[in-house]
C-alpha cells in the first residue's frame, strides 16, 4: 500500500511520545486495538509497526441527515489514547462539529485537503442523503448534500459510513420516508465504502476501524452487507450473557417483575438481540460500562437496516405489512384460521346439499353390496 | 453602503445553521438566522406506536442525547394518565444531571473556547506563569509548569507539521482575541483534559439507560430492575459507581470548569454589553422532587420574563391553546390555514414546501420564507430560552441555590446584573447551573439510596402499559428542561396510534426566523449591533452565535 | 350413476413406499416445526426455582426444531429426486401444469369440488390437477421455509450445508425481516395443512375410492368404467396422434 501522506509529517508513534505516553502507555494502546480487531501476535507487530512509521491520514467528515451522535460516540471512545490520537493524529481537516474555522474559512480548508491529498484522503460520512425535491432538505454553504457528497467522494481513497443514518438511512428514511433520505453506498459508486451501523455505532468500534485503515493502509475485511467483520460478525444474543436464560427458557414478562429483577432474558418483552449483528455484547459501550441488554432494556437492533420499520419495539412480532400496527404475523394467521375453518364447514354442508345425490347413491351403493353379501342367490 | 455577509456552515455546533448579516460602519444592522436541513420525524412518527416514540424523537439529537426520549416518555404518561415509581423519577434525574454536566462542559470547551482562546498564541506562553496563575485560580491538581510546558511543545511540534486538523483556518491572531498567553495555554491545556474527562460522565446514563449516546428510555418507568442480589440489576456495585462519576463530575465543574470561565469572562467584561438579544426569557422548569406532577417541586423553576423585568415572573400552560404557537410566515411549510395562522402544537402541521433559491445559491431571499425553523411564539411574544433563562427566572423566583451562585459570579467578576443580558451572560449562566446541576445530583443519588434502603424497589409501573387499557383517544403533552432550553412534546392518541407528534424544542425558540409582525427571534436579535472587525472573519458573529449552543438537528427535526 | 347400481373396483396401486414414508415423515417434521417454531417465537414464562443451568428447555425447543429442519430438508431433497424415478403418480408432471389437459382438468375440479357445480366428474386416479398444482405451491413454500431457514441457522453452524445459506440475510437486507418471513410462511403452512387434510377426507367420502387409506397401504380402489373411460380417452388419443403424424408425413412421400 502506498503511504498516504507527505514524508515529512510526524509518525504515530512520534506523536505519542511527544505527548508524554510512554513506550509501555503505546504498546498498550497497540495491544488493546489488536484485540479488537482479533489479531495474533504477528498481526499485533505490524499494527505496532504501522503506528511508528506511518505518518497522519488526511480525513474529511461531512455532516448530513444525521443527529451528530456518531460524532459524540465517537469522542466518548475511551481506551486512554484513542480520543487523542484519533483526533490529533489523523489529520482530521473538517469536520462541522469541532473545526474551528467556520463558513468561507472551513470550506476552504476542506478543498485544499480535497486537492492536496487527492486520492489520498478518508471521505468519513455521517448522516444520510436527502434526494427528493432535488436536495434541498439538506444543504450546507449553498449547496445540497447530493453535491458535497459527489465532490469530496471524487478524490476520496475510502469511504467510512458512519452509523445507522449512512449505512441504511436510520430514523429519517423510516416510512414514509418524506425527504428521500439515502444511504451513501447508494449513491457513490467505485470507492471502497466501509459500512459502520449502529444508532450510534459504539465509539471504540469507530476508533477501531480507523485504526485499522491507518495502520494496515487497507479497509477491514468486510461481510457480505459490507460492514467490518470484526465487530459485526456476531449476533448480539449470540454474545449475551443472558443467553443461558433464553436457552433455560425463562424470560420476564413485563419490564419490572420479578424475572427482570433477577436478570433473565427479555426476549418476551421484544429484545432483537437475536436478529442484530453488533459488537455490544462483547465490547458493550463507554468503555465497558453496560449496554442496552445488561441494563434491562432489549435490544431494538439499532445496527440493522430499517429495524425502524421492521418491527415494534415492544414485540417480538412484527406488525404485518398493510394491516396496522395492532396486527400481527399471529393475529392475521389466526383469522385466516378461523376464516378457514368456517370456510371448510361451509363447504362440508355445500357438499352434503349439492352432491346429496352421488353420496346417497354411494351409500345405497354400499348398502346394495351389503345386502348381496346376505344374499346367498347371487 | 451596507454590505451582507454569510457564514455557513456555522462550525462547533450540532447541525446545519446559516447566518446572514448586513453589516454597516462595522456594525451588524440586520441578522437572518436559517436553518438548511430536515427530516421530518413529526411526519414519520404518525400512525406508529406511542410507546416506541421516545426510541424516534432520541434520534433527533445526539448532543443533547436523551433529553428528547425523556421529554416523549412523559409526554405518552401524560397522555395515558400514567404516574411512574419515585425511584424511576430519580434515576431520570440523574441521566438528566449526567446530560447537563456532559453537555455543558463540551460546550465550553470544544464548542464555545475557541472563540475567546487564541490556540496558536498559547504558545507564546510562559510555562511556568500559566502554572502560577492555574493555582491561584483553582486547586485542580495538573497544574505543574512542566505539565503545562509538555502541553506547549505537544501542540507547537502539531503546527509545524503543517497539518492543522481541526485547528486549521482559525481566527488565530484575531484582534478580538484578548487573552494573555498564559490564560491561551490554560484553555488549551483544558480543551484536551475536557475530551478526555467528557467520556466519563457519560457513563452515569450507560448505567441506567445501557449506552450513551442514545439511552433507552420506557413509558412507565426505567428498565434498569433494581436488582441488589443479582449481578445484572441496579446493585451496589452500579450505585457506587455511579456516586464516583457524579463526585468526578462535580470536581472537574468546580475546579476546573467554573475557574476558566471566571477567568476568560474577566478579560471578556465588554461581551457583558453585546448580544443581549430579546430581553424576554421562558423556562418551564425541571427535575421534579416530589413527582413530575407537581411542578412546584421543581429544581429548575418555570415562568416567562418579558422586556428585562425581573420583578415580574409570569406562569406557562402548554394546554392552552393561545400560548405556545408555531408560526411559519418565514418558514418552509404550509398550513391548512395559510401562512398568518398561528398552531397550538396539539393542532400541528408539518407539510414541508421549499421555497428558496435553487442551490447552489449566494444568498437566501430574505424577504421570501427562508428557514426549515418554525417560528414559536409565546402569547405572540418572541421569548430567549435556555441556560440564562433558567437562571434568571430561578433568580427572579427568589431561589436560594440560584441568588448563591449568581451573586458571587457577579461580585467576582465585578459586574452589574445587567451584564447578565448579554453574549457573556449566556455563556456564565451556562457555567452557574452546571454547578447547581452537579450538587442536585448527589441529592438525587442520596435520595435513591435512602428509597432502597427502605424497602422501595420498584422501577416501573407496567400496569397501563398494554395498549387494550387505553382510551381510545387521548392528548398529552410533556416538558423537560433541555440543556439549550425549554422542551415540551406533544401528542394526539387515536386507537393506539400517534395521529399527531408535534415538537417545540429550545433551538427552534431562539434559532428562528422573525414572524409575521417582523417580532425577532433570539439569534437575530442578540446578532443586532454586534461590532465587526472584519467582515471577511466572522469571529463576533459565532461569538453570540455560540453562546447560545445552537442544535439545529433539534430545532428542526 | 343409476341406483342400486355396484360398482366393480379395481385396485391401483398410486403411492409407493417411498413416497408414502416421505409423506408421514413430511407431515411429522411439518408438525414439530410449527408447535416448536410457534414456541420458539413466542415462548411461555416458565416458573421454576431451580438454577438456569439446570435447565435447557428453550435450548431444546430449538434442538427438536433443527432436528426436524434438516430431516424435513433432506426428505424435501428425496421427493424432488423421486419425481424423476417414480411412478407416474408420483412424477413431477403431476405438480407442474404443463399442458392445456393441465388446465382444463384444473377448471373441472374447481367447477365439481369448489363451486359445487353440476357436471362431469374428474377422472384423475392420483392427484387431481388442483391438488398436484397445490402441493407445487406448497414445495415453494417449503424451498422458502428452508432457505429462510437456513439462512437464519447458518450464522449458528459451521456445517457446510447450512453455510451454504450464508448469503441470505445478506438478501434479507438483514435478519430481522427474514425471520418475520419465516414466521409468516409458517401460517401459511397451518393453512395448508387443514385445508388439505380436510380434503383428503373430503374425498374420501365423495369419492368412495379409499383417499384416506391410500396414504397407508398405497392403493386407491377405481370404478371399472373409470377404469375403461380412462382407457378409451388413451386410445383416442393415441389415434388422434397416429392419424395427424400420418397427414403430417403425407408430403414427404
Ligand atoms: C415447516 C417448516 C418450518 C416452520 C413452520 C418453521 C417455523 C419457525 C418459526 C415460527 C420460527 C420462529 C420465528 C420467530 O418468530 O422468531 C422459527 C425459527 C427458526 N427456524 Fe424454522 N421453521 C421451519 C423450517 C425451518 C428450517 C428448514 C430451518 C433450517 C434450519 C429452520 C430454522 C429456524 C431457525 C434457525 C429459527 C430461529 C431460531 C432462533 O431463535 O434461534 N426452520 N421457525
Ligand atoms: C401435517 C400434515 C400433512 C401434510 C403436511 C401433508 C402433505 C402432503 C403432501 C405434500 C402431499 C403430496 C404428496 C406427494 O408428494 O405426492 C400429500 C398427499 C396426500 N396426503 Fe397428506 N399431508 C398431511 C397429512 C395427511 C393426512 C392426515 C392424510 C390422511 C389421513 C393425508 C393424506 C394424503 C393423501 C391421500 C395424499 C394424496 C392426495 C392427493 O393426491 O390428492 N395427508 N400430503
Ligand atoms: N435545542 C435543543 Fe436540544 C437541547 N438541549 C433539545 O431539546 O440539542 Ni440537540
Ligand atoms: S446513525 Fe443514529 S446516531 Fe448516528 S447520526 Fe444517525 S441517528 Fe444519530
Ligand atoms: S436478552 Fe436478548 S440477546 Fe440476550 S439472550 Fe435474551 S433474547 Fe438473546
Ligand atoms: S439496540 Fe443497538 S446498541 Fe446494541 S444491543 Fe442492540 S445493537
Ligand atoms: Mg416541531
Amino acid at each position: 500500500m502506498s503511504t498516504i501522506a507527505p514524508k515529512s509529517t510526524p509518525t504515530y508513534y512520534d506523536e505519542v511520545v511527544r505527548k508524554g505516553y510512554t513506550r509501555r502507555d503505546f504498546a498498550k494502546f497497540c495491544a488493546m486495538m489488536g484485540a479488537y480487531l482479533g489479531l495474533s501476535q504477528s498481526g499485533l507487530a505490524q499494527v505496532t509497526d504501522a503506528l511508528k512509521t506511518k505518518p497522519r491520514l488526511p480525513v474529511i467528515w461531512l455532516h448530513f441527515q444525521e443527529c451528530t451522535c456518531c460524532s459524540e460516540s465517537f469522542i466518548r471512545s475511551s481506551h486512554p489514547m484513542v480520543a487523542d490520537i484519533l483526533l490529533d493524529q489523523i489529520s482530521l481537516d473538517y469536520t462541522e462539529t469541532l473545526m474551528a474555522a467556520s463558513g468561507f474559512q472551513a470550506e476552504e480548508a476542506m478543498k485544499n485537503t480535497m486537492e492536496k491529498y487527492k486520492g489520498e484522503y478518508i471521505l468519513c460520512v455521517e448522516g444520510s442523503v436527502p434526494t427528493a425535491a432535488d436536495g434541498v432538505y439538506c444543504m450546507i454553504g449553498g449547496k445540497t448534500s447530493m453535491q458535497i457528497l459527489e465532490e469530496a467522494a471524487a478524490g476520496a481513497k475510502a469511504i467510512i459510513a458512519w452509523g445507522s443514518c449512512a449505512c441504511n438511512g436510520c430514523v429519517q428514511a423510516a416510512a414514509p420516508n418524506p425527504t428521500s433520505a439515502t444511504p451513501i453506498h447508494k449513491l457513490v459508486s467505485g470507492k471502497p465504502i466501509i459500512k459502520v451501523p449502529g444508532c450510534p455505532p459504539i465509539g471504540e468500534v469507530m476508533a477501531g476501524v480507523i485504526v485499522h485503515v491507518v495502520a494496515f493502509g487497507r479497509i477491514p475485511e468486510l461481510d457480505g452487507l459490507g460492514r467490518p467483520k470484526a465487530f459485526y460478525s456476531k449476533r448480539v444474543h449470540d454474545t449475551c450473557y443472558r443467553r443461558p436464560f433464553y436457552d433455560a427458557g425463562l424470560f420476564v414478562e413485563t419490564f419490572d417483575d420479578e424475572n427482570a429483577r433477577k436478570g433473565y432474558c427479555l426476549y418476551k418483552v421484544g429484545c432483537k438481540g437475536p436478529s442484530t449483528y453488533n459488537a455490544c455484547g462483547v465490547t458493550k459501550w463507554n468503555n465497558g460500562t453496560s449496554f442496552p441488554i445488561q441494563s434491562g432494556h432489549g435490544c431494538f437492533g439499532c445496527s440493522e437496516a430499517n429495524y425502524w420499520d421492521n418491527g415494534r419495539i415492544y414485540s417480538r412480532a412484527s406488525a404485518f405489512p398493510g394491516f396496522g400496527i395492532e396486527a400481527t404475523a399471529d393475529k392475521v394467521g389466526k383469522v385466516a384460521l378461523g376464516v378457514t375453518a368456517v370456510a371448510l364447514a361451509a363447504h362440508a354442508v355445500a357438499t352434503n346439499v349439492r352432491k346429496q345425490n352421488l353420496i346417497h347413491n354411494l351409500e345405497k351403493e354400499g348398502q346394495q353390496s351389503e345386502k348381496d353379501l346376505d344374499n346367498e342367490n347371487i | 453602503m451596507s454590505q451582507r455577509i454569510v457564514v455557513d456552515p456555522i462550525t462547533r455546533i450540532e447541525g446545519h445553521l446559516r447566518v446572514e448579516a448586513e453589516i454597516e460602519n462595522g456594525k451588524i444592522k440586520d441578522a437572518f438566522s436559517s436553518g438548511t436541513m430536515v427530516r421530518l420525524l413529526e411526519e414519520i412518527l404518525k400512525g406508529r406506536d406511542p410507546r416506541d416514540a421516545w426510541a424516534f424523537v432520541g434520534r433527533v439529537c445526539g448532543v443533547c442525547t436523551s433529553i428528547h426520549s425523556l421529554t416523549s416518555v412523559r409526554t405518552v404518561e401524560d397522555a395515558l394518565g400514567i404516574v411512574i415509581p419515585p425511584n424511576a423519577e430519580l434515576v431520570r434525574n440523574l441521566m438528566n444531571c449526567a446530560l447537563y454536566m456532559h453537555d455543558h462542559v463540551v460546550h465550553f470547551y470544544h464548542l464555545h473556547a475557541m472563540d475567546w482562546v487564541d490556540v496558536v498564541d498559547a504558545l507564546k506562553a510562559d510555562p511556568k506563569k500559566t502554572s502560577e496563575l492555574a493555582q491561584s485560580i483553582s486547586h485542580w491538581p495538573k497544574s505543574s509548569p512542566g505539565y503545562f510546558s509538555d502541553i506547549q511543545t505537544r501542540v507547537k511540534k502539531f503546527v509545524e507539521s503543517g497539518q492543522l486538523g481541526i485547528f486549521a483556518n482559525g481566527y488565530w491572531g484575531h484582534p478580538a482575541y484578548k487573552l494573555p498567553a498564559e490564560v491561551n495555554l490554560i484553555g488549551l491545556a483544558h480543551y484536551l483534559e475536557a475530551l478526555e474527562w467528557q467520556k466519563e460522565i457519560v457513563k452515569v446514563q450507560a448505567i441506567f439507560g445501557g449506552k450513551n449516546p442514545h439511552p433507552n428510555y420506557l413509558v412507565g418507568g426505567m428498565a434498569c430492575s433494581i436488582g441488589l442480589d443479582d449481578v445484572s440489576g441496579i446493585n451496589a456495585e452500579r450505585l457506587s459507581y455511579v456516586k464516583q462519576l457524579l463526585e468526578q463530575g462535580k470536581t472537574f465543574i468546580e475546579q476546573v470548569y467554573i475557574p476558566d470561565l471566571m477567568a476568560i469572562a474577566s478579560f471578556y467584561k465588554d461581551w457583558g454589553a453585546i448580544g443581549g438579544g430579546l430581553g424576554s426569557y421562558m423556562a418551564y422548569g425541571d427535575f421534579p422532587t416530589n413527582g413530575y406532577r407537581d411542578t412546584t417541586s421543581y429544581k429548575f423553576a418555570s415562568g416567562v420574563i418579558l422586556n428585562k423585568d425581573i420583578s415580574k415572573v409570569m406562569d406557562v400552560d402548554l394546554r392552552k391553546d393561545d400560548e405556545v404557537q408555531e408560526f411559519i410566515n418565514n418558514s418552509w411549510y404550509e398550513y391548512k390555514e395559510g401562512d398568518k395562522a398561528g398552531l397550538h402544537p396539539w393542532k400541528g402541521e408539518s407539510k414541508i414546501k421549499y421555497t428558496g433559491p435553487k442551490p447552489p445559491f449566494e444568498h437566501l431571499d430574505v424577504t421570501q420564507k427562508y428557514s426549515y425553523l418554525k417560528t414559536p411564539r409565546w402569547k405572540g411574544h418572541a421569548v430567549e430560552v435556555g441556560p440564562l433563562a433558567r437562571v434568571l427566572i430561578g433568580y427572579a423566583r427568589g431561589r436560594e441555590d440560584y441568588k448563591a451562585v449568581v451573586d458571587k459570579a457577579l461580585t467576582d467578576l465585578n459586574v452589574p446584573v445587567t451584564a447578565l443580558f448579554s453574549t457573556l451572560g449566556r455563556t456564565a449562566a451556562r457555567g452557574l447551573e452546571s454547578v447547581l446541576v452537579a450538587q442536585w445530583s448527589l441529592e438525587f443519588y442520596d435520595k435513591l439510596i435512602d428509597n432502597i434502603k427502605n424497602g422501595d424497589k420498584r422501577m416501573a409501573d407496567m400496569t397501563k402499559f398494554d395498549p387494550d387499557k387505553w382510551p381510545k383517544t387521548a392528548l398529552g403533552v410533556g416538558h423537560a428542561e433541555a440543556p439549550r432550553g425549554a422542551l415540551a412534546h406533544w401528542i394526539n392518541i387515536e386507537d393506539k396510534k400517534i395521529a399527531n407528534y408535534q415538537l417545540v424544542v429550545p433551538t427552534t425558540w431562539n434559532a428562528s426566523p422573525r414572524d409575521a409582525n417582523g417580532q425577532l427571534s433570539a439569534y437575530e436579535a442578540a446578532l443586532l449591533d454586534t461590532p465587526i472587525h472584519d467582515s471577511k472573519l466572522p469571529l463576533e458573529i459565532l461569538r453570540t452565535i455560540h453562546s447560545f449552543d445552537p442544535c439545529l438537528a433539534c430545532s428542526v427535526h | 350413476m343409476k341406483n342400486n347400481k355396484v360398482h366393480r373396483l379395481r385396485r391401483v396401486f398410486v403411492w409407493e413406499l417411498p413416497v408414502r414414508i416421505y409423506h408421514w415423515l413430511n407431515a411429522l417434521c411439518i408438525v414439530a416445526l410449527v408447535v416448536t417454531g410457534l414456541y420458539i417465537g413466542s415462548p411461555l414464562v416458565l416458573q421454576s426455582s431451580s438454577e438456569a443451568s439446570e435447565k435447557f428447555f428453550m435450548g431444546w425447543v430449538k434442538t427438536i426444531h433443527f432436528i426436524a429442519a434438516f430431516l424435513f430438508f433432506f426428505n424435501f431433497l428425496f421427493r424432488i429426486y423421486w419425481g424423476f424415478v417414480g411412478n407416474k403418480y408420483a412424477d413431477w408432471r403431476n405438480f407442474v401444469p404443463t399442458n392445456k389437459r393441465y388446465f382444463k382438468e384444473m377448471w373441472q375440479v374447481l367447477k365439481m369440488d369448489i363451486l359445487m357445480m353440476k357436471g362431469k366428474e374428474h377422472l384423475s386416479v392420483g392427484h387431481n390437477a388442483v391438488a398436484g398444482f397445490s402441493y407445487f405451491i406448497t414445495f415453494i413454500l417449503f424451498l422458502i421455509q428452508c432457505i429462510t431457514g437456513f439462512g437464519l441457522y447458518a450464522a449458528m453452524s459451521n456445517f457446510w450445508v447450512a453455510k451454504m445459506f450464508a448469503w441470505v440475510p445478506t438478501m434479507f437486507g438483514g435478519e430481522i425481516l427474514l425471520r418475520q418471513v419465516h414466521h409468516w410462511t409458517t401460517w401459511l403452512f397451518i393453512l395448508f395443512t387443514v385445508v388439505h387434510v380436510y380434503l383428503v377426507f373430503y374425498h374420501d367420502y365423495v369419492e368412495g375410492r379409499g383417499e384416506i387409506s391410500s396414504m397407508g397401504g398405497g392403493w386407491k380402489f377405481i370404478e371399472d368404467e373409470v377404469f375403461d373411460e380412462v382407457k378409451a380417452e388413451k386410445q383416442k388419443k393415441m389415434l388422434a396422434k397416429k392419424e395427424k403424424m400420418e397427414t403430417h408425413m403425407k408430403p414427404l412421400t
